[in-house]
């Protein structure tokens, strides 16, 4: 379904895509990190070793723009692979920081979240438009409604069944098997690139403040493990 | 599986961007907003780091694991091109004071207003830019 003709050099090949599956195994992480075991510079990324306890200034994200190139082609992408809801798309303005540029802007909304994408085509002077470079941004995530396990596995089988390409998942970001992929976070999610390359993490069942709490109490660090 | 009905998704919930430094990143978010640092994921702990030749760390607003990450790719240069801003909304009036306030102390240039002119109102907004150029939008929403 990604059909611009310049790739992203972050993007995952399809041939590498093949091996995501296996980082589901525990051997195969523990193959990869055969290395850094050997010469004793592997270290323990788990969830547990980090608090989270204190609240910060921010409430939630609440707006991302991304740079589109064709604002028809990825606005009939997340009406159809996310669910998103089409709120309006207004005339060219002014690009905010680049004098002589303009954009023309198509804003998205999700279920719970007014407006929160905004894809944007970047004009240059010439009036022509620009190619995203997808070296911004490494993925950015939609919460799957449900937001449980089984939620986001029901959506990525229907992705698969409507022709759309997984390019990594369904996994959960834990050792857990047999979804973990021995990352952190808890959440269960998988990945399609937009039409454009940009990389979309559609998500559920994120750990939060309150699995820390109940599971770890005050506990700190290693006294977790 | 496939008889239930096609699943939206509901919000934003995670953005994750590259850097080119991550401690000096990881010090301008967490002396502007307070945010949390909740997790590291390096090529020496994490095999889909190590064969993605990344580094993430993980920063939380105080309720979930993870809201934004901090990306460095170990190979690849990012740049501004792919993304124009993203928007953090704050807990609310005292925390927008606080926030331009600390902008300030740093010496961070602001733009008020919306970063988009098309954008809808909100109670008060401005942005600046995080030490790789990346816009931040700063919303007190009501």
């Amino acid at each position: 379904m990604t059909t611009a003709a310049f790739v992203p050099p972050n993007v995952i090949p399809p041939f590498k895509q093949k091996f995501g599956p296996l980082l589901k195994r525990k051997w195969f992480r523990e193959l990869v990190l055969l290395w850094p075991t050997l010469t004793r510079r592997r270290f323990s990324n788990k969830t547990e070793d980090y608090g989270v306890f204190k609240p910060s200034l921010v409430s939630h994200i609440g707006q991302l723009s991304i740079y589109v190139q064709d604002i028809g082609r990825s606005r009939a992408w997340y009406e159809q692979v996310a669910g998103l809801s089409h709120s309006r798309t207004c005339e060219r303005e002014p690009h905010p920081s680049k004098e002589g540029w303009t954009v023309r802007c198509c804003y998205m909304s999700a279920k719970a979240h007014d407006e929160c994408l905004v894809l944007i085509e970047q004009h240059d002077p010439a009036g022509k438009v620009a190619v995203p470079s997808g070296m911004s941004f490494f993925h950015f995530a939609l919460e799957v409604e449900g937001n449980r396990l089984e939620d986001v596995l029901v959506f990525a089988e229907q992705q698969r069944a409507t022709g759309f390409a997984i390019n990594y998942g369904p996994v959960r970001h834990n050792s857990e098997p047999p979804l973990g992929d021995g990352e952190t976070g808890g959440n269960v999610a998988c990945y399609l690139y937009d039409p454009d390359w940009n990389n979309v993490e559609f998500c559920g069942a994120m750990d939060t403040i309150e699995n820390y709490r109940a599971r770890y109490g005050d506990k700190k660090g290693s006294e977790r493990a | 599986m496939n008889t239930r009905t096609r699943i939206p998704v509901t919000n934003l919930q995670h953005h994750v961007f590259y850097v080119t430094d991550l401690e000096r990143s990881k010090a301008f978010y967490t002396e502007l907003f307070d945010l949390q640092f909740s997790a590291l994921n390096h090529p020496d702990s994490s095999a889909a780091m190590r064969l993605s030749q990344q580094e993430m760390h993980f920063f939380s607003f105080g309720f979930h694991h993870h809201d934004i990450c901090l990306v460095k790719h170990h190979k690849l240069r990012m740049d501004n091109n792919s993304m124009l801003h993203f928007s953090l909304v704050l807990r609310d009036k005292a925390a927008f004071n606080e926030v331009r306030s600390r902008a300030l102390r740093m010496g961070l240039p602001m733009r008020k207003g919306r970063m988009l002119a098309s954008a809808k109102p909100v109670a008060r907004a401005f942005s600046v830019q995080d030490p790789d150029s990346h816009w931040i939008e700063i919303i007190e929403e009501h």
